[in-house]
């Protein structure tokens, strides 16, 4: 392999200095391998991307994008190219280069001030929230305890045994149980669950062997997550049934929705 | 009571859902192909489809972003101008150049390097932990299942890779170091740190069976 080849890499995860990618862009226009080479690269960085996923931006950064795009025009297609051989060599090079360089002076301006303004925007609220006061004590707390929440389930979402089943129950909804026998705990997680009915409760069960041992009750309706509150020692398998608000002793056969083995 | 012999198979119920659901890879699929939709919408000018788009993707491409500079707002700064730049471009982008995600994606990273390049001097960015930081943060994300267990398999991707691939790779996607800063750090000649760089791109590609 010659040596410019051997920078695909390094210019895929941007590795390379301005000399160095303008030598290597200069190489990708004639060489079909390299452009293949930096699509599926880029494909794989943006994968690994997702190691950097942290909770969302703030809210404010959204309304500010919003309107900051709603004064710009977008740009009309680029003129098909004739210079461009055939399928492949013209892909990598038009991988967003430069487009710093493209961009609209005044928009550019324009957007710098609104992030300024949004940093004020930031401090006024921070501002009216200490002004607050109690109010805002009270939601602390409320916080430390989703906190509380949110560090039991990476724990056990971290657990070094944890297994996640997946399942479709009975009415559609998709549900997975993250469980870990080392910390002898197990979690249920609906995605979008469908609605039962103001006076209805899903309910979770552990089962040991024949018998299920009656566990805690979730809303239907949107996502939800709830730990199991029995220990899983013992612990054969997780059912889902549909009760009446105030939970059964024993699962109504008809309306159970999904018995999961996690014995193995 | 025999529990499991009183329920019926799920094939008896509704359809399994899957376009929704990412592990079966048809739901992977219909996500690129609906981002590709919202992007062709918002070359016609439908900024309700840049909304969409925006929500779809600002976890990830924040993501990259602020880790690559650290400061939330520098962060803010240029994922702003990366949107602004999505919405303008977006009659440029083409399936040709890779998924919508990794075109985004791409431009984020770079735009992040760039600033962080540029700026270096200003902010006291602490080198090990590029190295050794990059797997704590996502232990405190909880984002749903499906999302987890992507995270779980790009982890398990980047154990696969030896280590040195693995910091070289680290350092300068993450840490925003040049290739040759990369050599310094780890005390390698540039031509190695080259090679394992693209070694531990094309390891991490065939252990996530990225189809391109």
């Amino acid at each position: 392999m010659s040596e410019i080849h051997g920078a695909v890499g390094s210019y895929v995860v941007n590795a390379l200095n301005p000399e160095e990618r303008e030598e290597f862009e200069a190489h990708l226009a004639v060489c079909p391998t390299c452009s293949r080479e930096v699509v599926e690269f880029g494909e794989t960085a943006a994968e690994l991307s997702l190691l950097a996923i942290v909770p969302p931006p703030p809210t404010a950064l959204r309304g500010s994008i919003l309107s900051a795009i709603s004064e710009i025009r977008p740009l009309p297609p680029e003129p098909p190219s004739e210079a461009a051989p055939a399928e492949s060599a013209p892909s990598a090079t038009s991988v967003p280069a430069e487009p710093g360089r493209a961009m609209d002076e005044l928009a550019l301006r324009r957007q710098r001030r609104r992030t300024r303004i949004l940093g004020v925007l930031v401090a006024a609220v921070v501002a009216a929230a200490v002004a607050l006061g109690g109010v805002v004590y009270t939601l602390v707390q409320g916080q430390q305890a989703q906190v509380a929440q949110q560090a039991a389930e990476t724990e056990l979402l971290t657990a070094p045994d944890v297994q996640t089943y997946s399942t479709t129950m009975k009415d559609g909804g998709q549900i997975s149980f993250v469980v870990s026998r080392s910390l002898n705990r197990a979690m249920f997680i609906g995605k979008d669950l469908p609605a039962v009915g103001a006076d209805r409760r899903y309910q979770l069960w552990t089962l040991e062997g024949q018998q299920a041992i009656p566990d805690n009750l979730v809303a239907g309706g949107g996502d939800r997550k709830e730990f199991f509150r029995e220990p899983l020692s013992g612990v054969t398998g997780l059912a889902v049934s549909v009760e009446a608000a105030g939970g059964a002793q024993q699962p109504t056969p008809s309306t159970i929705q999904a018995v999961t083995d996690v014995s193995g | 009571m025999n529990v499991s012999s009183s329920v019926p198979s799920d094939s008896e119920g509704q359809p399994p859902r899957s376009a929704r659901h990412r592990d079966a890879s048809s739901g992977r699929g219909a996500e690129a192909a609906h981002l590709v939709e919202l992007m062709t919408l918002c070359s016609r000018g439908h900024e309700d489809a840049f909304a969409e788009l925006y929500d779809l993707t600002s976890q990830r491409i924040h993501g990259i972003i602020l880790r690559v500079l650290r400061s939330p707002d520098h962060a803010a700064e240029v994922t702003q101008e990366v949107y602004v730049e999505v919405w303008r471009q977006s009659a440029r982008y083409s399936p040709d150049k890779g998924s919508v995600l990794a075109w985004m994606t791409t431009m984020a990273h770079r735009r992040a390097v760039d600033r962080v390049r540029s700026v270096s001097s200003e902010m006291a960015r602490d080198e090990r932990y590029a190295v050794h930081g990059a797997d704590r943060e996502i232990e405190q994300v909880w984002d749903g299942v499906e999302q987890r267990l992507d995270i779980e398999r790009v982890r398990k991707g980047m154990a696969s890779l030896t280590a040195i691939q693995r910091e070289a790779l680290t350092l300068a996607y993450f840490g925003g170091y040049t290739q040759s800063q990369v050599a310094q750090l780890l005390k390698l000649p540039l031509g190695t740190v080259k090679t394992r760089i693209r070694d531990g791109l094309i390891g991490l590609r065939d252990a996530l069976g990225v189809e391109a």
